[in-house]
């Protein structure tokens, strides 16, 4: 995402430990994987009332959704389609009857989005019943099917999760062996690590989870959780939500110690649960075969051309002329104040929490042990300020621990969790003062016909209604070139106000808003100050000619040490007229290279 | 209050651009400043402190302020002035120059406490002649003299009129440093300290006079206690950044517009310079060059060109080329800076928690626009009665890209404004569900167990109200300037003067400043014994994440060069990682 920073070139030296928030570590912790197990028997593919799509429709746009996610925000796990209870049968040496893999445990791609897009709709229908047909339902064979799919995998797998797609709560029609079957599977793969989900969709006559799949399913995290009590889904919008909230493994990005006092440690979970996800960076193929080549850095000397270890270099700042010198491990250990860890200092009340206290995303933190949930539970109107040390050789932030309730949909679903959200406060440096103008203020009738403009365009804002369009529009792009579509699909950009819908609301009222604000002739769309303007807009003016400096000149300046009073253009010219090799743009790093060169 | 810092510093950021000031140090070496009380340390090492501390400040602020040094109650005599038997014992030491590290080591190797006396207003005299000549036909934006002494010397008031005048007339501030303050001296000390000499007494009535007559309001806050002044200067003191202003137009609909300029309020700070990597040897940055080469994901792990690579994106299990040039003509494009408000929300409706991005906004109406400022006030005013938000499209320049975030009304007392944060899109969210922690049949805290909780929050409650019913906040993180940095420039001090020595221990100071107010540390004791008797406690350490700690940091103990051996080998089991 831009920043401001962007913009002005200070950025160059953020730190990359502070960068790795996300803290997903696949070369420690292995892979995710996730197998949709859908069932295509005739019952799914009954239409709803008011042209509702079927739940195989609606099974698919999830499928598909999580696959685009996927691809978007965790490009390393994996994901299986596996449908059951079909004509056909497809599956390594076709030992399962009735079980057909579409798609095997792997990364999605484009060509996946492509396929499972075409078995939504009407024509999806027709396509399914086309290639796998429905039959025979033997869930069992199934479920094992799906652990050789894990076992397969040579990769080491971390999170192994099945979602069972269904609206019929007696896959078997009451034959009991069948049933017993299904159920030793499922428990030996829940043995293996496997956690089974039923996302059981709406069925006439209700959906009876005590039927059969009770025993299927995995038990719930947690006893209080409501997994089973919920309702069957009938809309898109819940199943959705409800495999949004279970297909991410829930990662901590540490589990840490929070002090409460000398020799009382309890233990927390630090989550991250708003991340701003960015374009990926480009990687590096082959001309010849488009195969990504690996980059390697090396280091070495200048004169004798041999290979340099990092312990065979230092590090440097200067001031003042001075060049100070540090070892590599000087340089970390600076940073290092105290273990990573929370140590609560107090408690404040709960106004002390200043909205513009803002620096970057909060992070979540659930009590692992119950004196933090005595805390929790006891914090009213009332946040904890932390110190906050994330890993070792991070300097130390202060968190305010603000805590969090619980709360729940209609469907039982969990729309807040319960917890802390540490919100990062800024020291005093992360402060600008700032010279505020002093200009008259809004009379009653003025504020009072805002008010009106205000109410008109009022709206229910949700965080997950946004998508960002810069990313979309990328990942359109890659999608349109990996199966060479003619033009990417259109993306919609509601970043974009929708500047009609706005006027046609407004009607009158923007006007007599000017005009209890403005005087006639006022235009707050021009200038206030000419600007300079570019040089092709002012009608191919020349471009002001370069005032080269005399080497003389610049050791004047040098001497002198008021290098400072020359612009950056200036300085940059120089740098580059005397050959002056410099790493950043700052302006003082400018001035630290010529400095360097002219008085060597 | 003691000082923030020397004048040198301007409070104000709307200085212009070429402001600099002159300032001479005038440091009293004279044998009386040796003198002090059993136990505690002499006026001169006060002083000297001070004036380490201050310059070793305006070296690592790289402004161009000018500094100069002049030593009076020295052995020896340098002045322009010392004529027969007149400003005899004041030596200038240095002249006004841009401090350095030289003068660091200057001030930490030569200069000691003379055995000789000098009259601390003949050492003004000197001063002012320094400041007067070699300022002579430069434009400074300010003169000041930092006059450090125990005053023990007699003086003559004689000339004490005439010396103001010429202060006032040459435009010279004053500030004095002594080793008492200025209102609790007098024959009863307050803090068991030795009672003022005869020539103090009379030094301190002079240097009231002086500073009255220069400034009859504020004259004496530019008296100053050493102890104070070292207190404050030991904090590296950012360098104020010039706010940028970012002038664009709100708009609401086609039809709406109202000229806006907003500015960075909140963002994290970060050090202006960053490490180069140099050579161990020759500490030269040429001696090194990095070099990239690319191989294929063959055996032999082939070399290929540079120019034989082209760019390209991972789609999920998919690479897919993409050159630059279709790139940057399919992607995404934004045709300029843009405040645009999209609708109004119930400011509740808003999660601060969910905010992104990395910096607080703060919008207002261009300074000299009075009908947008009325305009703005409106919008601000309505927003704030009402209790909503503007939801805006944000975008900083042409083709930057676009921001979703909440604008909040913001009224204080001097001014109104809207402060702009970024909210998330859906892409950054991640929906995860934790286990419930209330109707939590595996555990509830018990009555008992959060009366103990209570009386904790209740001890360790941070703000509290003093007899006269103000508020005070006794842990203020806005007011702690950032560790980082002063452990950062601690060092690099302390390196740069001592070139071989190991880094120095961090200031017990800064120590102090992040951890519990001790006040709040001694109070919540009790409760907290009575917490760990109602709470079972129980250490949780899994192994598994034992080890996960050790992978991730397994390699960064490699580079204290206490194992090379290993080092040469790490970077192919990290790439064989990669790989895998």
């Amino acid at each position: 995402m831009a920043q401001w920073n962007d913009y002005h070139h200070e950025d160059e030296d953020v730190d990359g430990e502070e960068r790795d928030e996300s803290g997903v570590d696949y070369k420690s912790t292995g892979r995710d994987s996730l197998v949709f197990l859908v069932d295509a028997s005739k019952e799914m593919f009954i239409m709803g009332e008011d042209e509702e799509p079927s739940p195989f429709d609606m099974t698919m746009q999830c499928v598909r959704s999580v696959y685009t996610s996927k691809i978007i925000s965790s490009d390393k796990d994996l994901v299986a389609l596996v449908f059951y209870g079909t004509e056909q049968s497809k599956n390594p040496r076709n030992s399962f009857k009735h079980v057909y893999i579409y798609h095997d445990l792997d990364l999605p791609g484009a060509r996946r989005v492509q396929d499972v897009d075409g078995l939504r709709g009407e024509k999806g229908a027709q396509v399914a019943g086309e290639t796998m047909g429905s039959g025979n339902t033997n869930l069992g064979e199934a479920l094992w099917c799906c652990s050789n799919l894990y076992s397969d995998i040579k990769l080491r797998l971390s999170h192994k999760r099945l979602m069972i797609f269904t609206c019929r709560d007696t896959p078997h029609g009451g034959d009991s062996e069948r049933d017993r079957q299904a159920r030793t599977k499922a428990s030996d793969l829940k043995e293996t690590g496997v956690v089974i989900d039923l996302m059981h969709l709406m069925k006439p006559g209700g959906f009876d989870v005590s039927l059969f799949f009770c025993d299927v399913v995995s038990p719930p995290e947690d006893e209080a959780e409501l997994g089973l009590q919920m309702e069957p889904c009938g809309k898109l919008e819940d199943l959705q939500k409800r495999v949004r909230a279970k297909e991410m493994k829930k990662r901590s990005v540490a589990r840490l110690n929070l002090c409460l006092g000398e020799g009382m440690n309890v233990a927390v979970g630090v989550y991250i649960t708003a991340l701003q996800a960015r374009k990926p960076n480009a990687i590096k193929l082959y001309r010849d075969n488009n195969e990504p080549v690996r980059t390697k850095t090396r280091l070495y000397h200048t004169q004798t051309g041999s290979l340099l270890l990092p312990s065979d270099t230092k590090r440097v700042q200067v001031y003042a002329g001075r060049q100070i010198v540090m070892e590599k491990d000087e340089v970390d250990v600076i940073k290092k104040f105290s273990d990573p860890g929370l140590e609560l200092i107090g408690f404040k009340p709960m106004e002390r929490l200043k909205l513009h206290h803002h620096l970057r995303s909060a992070v979540f933190i659930y009590p692992e042990e119950e004196m933090v949930t005595g805390v929790w539970s006891a914090c009213v109107n009332v946040f904890a300020l932390c110190k906050y040390t994330r890993i070792r050789n991070s300097p130390p932030r202060f968190l305010a621990l603000v805590p969090q309730k619980e709360e729940v949909d209609d469907g039982q679903a969990q729309i807040a969790a319960p917890g802390f959200h540490g919100i990062f406060l800024p020291y005093a440096d992360d402060i600008r003062t700032l010279d505020t103008p002093q200009l008259p203020t809004a009379s009653e009738s003025q504020v009072d016909k805002m008010k009106e403009i205000v109410h008109k365009l009022r709206f229910k804002y949700r965080s997950d209604a946004f998508e960002n369009p810069v990313l979309q529009q990328h990942y359109r792009n890659l999608e349109a070139l990996a199966l060479d579509l003619m033009a990417p699909e259109h993306i919609e950009d509601l970043t974009m106000p929708n500047v009609n819908m706005i006027d046609q609301r407004l009607g009158s009222l923007a006007q007599e808003f000017r005009d209890l604000v403005y005087p006639a002739d006022y235009n707050p769309e021009g200038k206030t100050a000419p600007k300079r303007k570019p040089a092709e807009a002012a009608g191919g003016t020349e471009k002001k000619p370069k005032v080269e400096m005399s080497e003389d000149e610049l050791r004047g300046h040098v001497q002198k040490g008021n290098l400072g009073k020359l612009t950056v253009p200036v300085l940059k010219d120089a740098c580059k007229q005397f050959g002056v090799k410099v790493t950043g743009t700052k302006k003082q790093e400018l001035i630290d290279a010529l400095t360097a060169q002219l008085t060597k | 209050s003691p000082p923030d810092s020397f004048k040198s510093e301007g409070k104000e950021i709307k200085m212009a651009r070429s402001a600099k000031t002159a300032l001479v140090l005038c440091l009293d070496v004279g044998f009386s400043m040796s003198n002090s009380a059993p136990g505690q340390e002499p006026p001169f090492q006060q002083a000297k402190k001070v004036i380490q501390k201050f310059v070793q400040r305006q070296v690592f602020a790289e402004n161009k302020d000018e500094l100069g040094l002049v030593l009076f109650g020295s052995d020896n005599t340098k002045n322009n002035l010392a004529k027969d038997d007149q400003y005899q014992n004041i030596s200038v030491h240095r002249q006004l120059m841009i401090p350095n590290f030289e003068l660091l080591e200057e001030i930490q190797n030569d200069v000691h406490p003379g055995s000789q006396q000098a009259d601390w207003l003949d050492a003004l005299v000197v001063c002012m002649d320094l400041l007067q000549n070699e300022t002579l036909g430069k434009k400074y934006e300010r003169l000041n003299i930092v006059m450090l002494t125990d005053l023990n010397t007699p003086s003559s008031p004689d000339q004490l009129d005439i010396i103001i005048g010429n202060l006032k007339r040459a435009g010279i501030t004053l500030q004095f440093f002594l080793p008492f303050p200025v209102d609790g001296g007098g024959s009863n000390p307050p803090h068991g300290g030795k009672a003022l000499s005869r020539e103090q007494q009379q030094g301190l009535e002079m240097t009231k006079q002086v500073m009255m007559s220069l400034d009859e309001e504020d004259g004496l806050e530019e008296v100053y206690t050493f102890s104070d002044a070292i207190e404050k200067l030991s904090v590296f003191k950012r360098v104020e950044k010039r706010p940028m202003a970012w002038p664009c137009t709100l708009t609401i609909g086609s039809s709406l517009a109202i000229k806006i300029v907003g500015y960075k309020a909140v963002c994290e700070e970060r050090p202006r310079k960053s490490w180069s990597v140099v050579d161990a040897q020759t500490h030269q940055k040429d001696d090194i060059k990095r070099d990239v080469v690319y191989c294929l994901n063959d055996d032999e792990e082939t070399e290929v060109q540079k120019d034989d690579t082209i760019q390209g994106y991972r789609y999920g299990s998919d690479i897919v080329p993409f050159s630059k040039v279709d790139q940057d003509q399919m992607k995404y494009k934004t045709d300029g800076k843009s405040f645009a408000v999209l609708g109004f929300t119930k400011q509740s409706m808003i999660n601060r928690h969910q905010f992104v991005g990395t910096q607080v906004l703060k919008v207002f109406a261009p300074k000299d626009d009075e009908h947008a400022g009325v305009a703005l006030s409106g919008l601000i005013r309505a927003l704030d009665d009402l209790k909503m938000v503007a939801v805006v499209r944000y975008v900083y320049a042409r083709n930057g890209n676009p921001q979703l975030g909440a604008a909040f009304p913001c009224i204080k007392e001097k001014y109104e404004c809207l402060v702009y944060i970024q909210l998330p899109f859906m892409e950054d969210l991640r929906q995860y569900s934790f286990p419930s922690l209330e109707n939590n049949k595996k555990y509830t805290p018990s009555e008992d167990q959060l009366s103990a909780v209570d009386s904790l929050i209740d001890s360790m409650m941070l703000v509290e109200e003093d007899k006269d019913g103000v508020k005070k906040d006794l842990f203020k993180v806005n007011h702690i300037p950032n560790p980082q940095y002063q452990r950062l420039f601690q060092c690099l001090h302390h390196r740069a003067v001592n070139p071989s020595a190991p880094l120095p221990p961090m200031d017990p100071w800064l120590t102090t400043a992040l951890q519990r107010p001790l006040a709040v540390a001694t109070r919540c004791q009790a409760p907290l014994e009575i917490l760990k008797k109602k709470f079972p406690l129980k250490e949780v350490v899994k192994k598994k994440e034992l080890k996960t700690s050790k992978e991730l940091f397994g390699n960064s103990c490699l580079g204290t060069g206490r194992s090379n051996q290993i080092y040469l080998y790490s970077p192919s089991y990290i790439t064989m990682q990669v790989k895998a």
